[in-house]
């Protein structure tokens, strides 16, 4: 098995095997259970068009997803810098790309354990209408680059920063940043600075994208600008996680 | 050629000069004790000789490469046991070892676990989470993961920091068996005791400067550490402020008891007690006061260097 290989089993084993990666994951089931409760339970929600319903979930996965994603970016270079657990592994006979790459599975690991803990729900508040898979498929499509991004830019940050706290107040400052099209209503969006936020923000692209294939039901050609945005935000965030680590001495 | 050999280096940490001017080497078989107060700037010369810092001046090699641009190649035969030392604390022990056994691409399997355990006293533990280990048994689980890929040199900071006697003589008697084996040891301690059990050679450094650096029998003996002696008396010395004191003995101290004397380094202990029993001091017993390595490191580390370093059998190079 390549070291890369080994660092990130490692890094997926720590996710479902530790405490505090079993913690995260309780709490994101919590979440979970609770948003699809309320989406089937509350007589309100439960009125909501079966495509609106399906997008809210998406956009709630993405979101979960980054969070666990910068969580275990963060955890996978600054918390064990604070453990005192990443100077041995910087000083073993590894490249620093192979270590990198291994800790870049750490995010990759908490987007697969995402999915599954997520799939069961999205299918069931969706598998009585027509948009579920081409939900899933854009949840794939654009969701993942925007989760592991987020994730790449939790391990750069981990590097980067000497204190693992301040890394996590910076990504998720950034990530509630970027998030806020979920929370900022439709006519803040369309508002000049709204369609230049949108226009950047890796975020927005996925849920316009999710917006577009899941609510309007159009094709995934038509998705190209939006894969491109979080495509370079995923390259971006790489190429900064490749760059903290050349630098990172203990 | 040394195992590690890093000459005049010189690094500054957020542009403070961390090291101004630090040289030492590790041969085979060579245990060399790295010494220096709490801020000299130990960990950070371990630190640029692995390869983490890179160099601002002088040179650093490690197994004849530059670590710095070597990449993970030099590595390849070093062992590290680092302080803090910090673990994977949801893994087994041999979980730990096979990680990076698989990392330093050698045999992974249980009765190869096994057996590193058993090298550094931990057999017994196998089945638990290291979360569960204490302080001693971590810092042997950390010693034996160091000896994993059988380093050509280990470089170990505090390696009996957390053990009980026993446990420290295990880990001496380990240590010297791997330099008798021909393992360079690089051994950076505050416990002058373990340096002087098992530093062939010992390198001090203060204020980022090697201050001294050569074999620790011949700065013992350069330094004539033993020239401070307590003498125990049967009464007061004998016409006190009357006549004249003796001319190859200093009295720091005096009493009816006791008198604290520095000799003369022109003469030897024996011709000093000589003069002494000449001129009818009532002295029942003599004792070493303040010498060893202790007091060579205050010494050294006080900014009183210019003696020793006069003395010190080996130039720093």
């Amino acid at each position: 098995m390549s070291p890369a290989l080994r660092i990130a089993r490692k890094e997926a084993g720590e996710l479902v095997l530790g405490l505090r990666g079993q913690l995260w994951l309780a709490v994101t089931t919590a979440v979970l259970s609770g948003f699809s409760l309320l989406l089937v339970g509350s007589q309100e929600l439960s009125l909501l068009d079966n495509a609106q319903v399906v997008y809210d979930m998406a956009g709630l996965i993405t979101a979960l997803g980054a969070l666990l994603a910068v969580i275990a970016g963060i955890d996978a270079i600054g918390g064990e810098r604070e453990r005192g657990s990443l100077l041995p592994l910087l000083l073993a006979p590894v490249p620093r790309g192979s270590i990198l790459v291994g800790k870049l599975g750490g995010p990759v690991a908490a987007w697969a354990v995402m999915l599954a803990l997520a799939a069961p729900y999205f299918w069931a508040i969706g598998s009585t209408g027509q948009n579920l898979t081409s939900g899933m498929a854009a949840l794939l499509a654009l969701g993942t680059p925007v989760v592991l991004g987020f994730g790449f830019l939790g391990v750069a940050l981990g590097a980067w920063m000497q204190s693992g706290r301040a890394a996590l107040s910076v990504a998720l400052t950034g990530l509630v940043l970027s998030a806020s099209p979920l929370l900022l209503g439709p006519s803040l969006r369309q508002s000049a600075i709204g369609r230049m936020f949108d226009a950047v923000n890796p975020f927005s692209a996925a849920l316009n994208c999710f917006d577009a294939v899941i609510i309007d039901s159009q094709g995934a050609v038509s998705q190209a600008s939006h894969a491109v945005v979080t495509m370079v935000w995923l390259a971006v965030t790489a190429w900064a996680a490749a760059a903290a680590m050349r630098r990172l001495s203990r | 050629m040394g195992l590690i050999e890093i000459e005049h280096l010189q690094l500054s940490i957020d542009e403070v000069p961390v090291l101004r001017d630090v040289s030492l080497a590790v041969a085979p078989g060579e245990v060399l004790g790295l010494l220096g107060p709490n801020g000299a700037g130990k960990t950070t010369t371990i630190a640029a000789g692995l390869g983490l810092l890179r160099p601002e001046g002088g040179t650093v090699r490690l197994m004849g490469a530059d670590p710095w641009t070597g990449g993970a190649v030099p590595r390849r035969r070093v062992g590290v046991l680092p302080d803090p030392n910090g673990f994977y604390d949801w893994m087994t022990a041999p979980d730990y070892l096979g990680f990076f056994a698989d990392l330093h691409g050698v045999a992974n399997d249980a009765a190869a676990n096994e057996r590193r355990m058993a090298n550094v006293g931990l057999a017994p533990r196998r089945g638990q989470r290291i979360g569960t280990f204490s302080r001693g048994m971590r810092q042997r689980l950390g010693l034996a993961r160091a000896l994993i890929g059988d380093p050509l040199l280990l470089v170990l900071d505090e390696p009996t920091n957390g053990l009980d006697p026993r446990g420290r003589r295990e880990i001496h008697d380990l240590l010297l068996d791997l330099a008798g084996q021909g393992v360079g040891i690089l051994l950076c301690t505050h416990i002058l005791d373990d340096a002087e059990r098992l530093c062939g050679r010992v390198c001090v450094i203060d204020a980022g400067r090697t201050v001294v650096q050569g074999k620790l029998a011949d700065l013992l003996l350069g330094r004539n550490s033993q020239r401070r002696f307590r003498l125990n008396l049967a009464g007061p010395l004998p016409g006190e402020g009357a006549a004249p004191g003796p001319a190859h003995v200093r009295i720091l101290h005096q009493s009816s008891e006791y008198a604290i004397v520095d000799i003369d380094p022109h003469v030897t202990p024996a011709e000093a007690w000589r003069e002494l029993f000449f001129l009818g001091w009532p002295i029942v017993t003599i004792a070493p006061e303040g010498g060893g390595l202790e007091a060579l490191y205050l010494a050294l580390t006080a900014g009183n260097t210019q003696v020793v370093r006069a003395a010190a059998a080996e130039p720093v190079p």
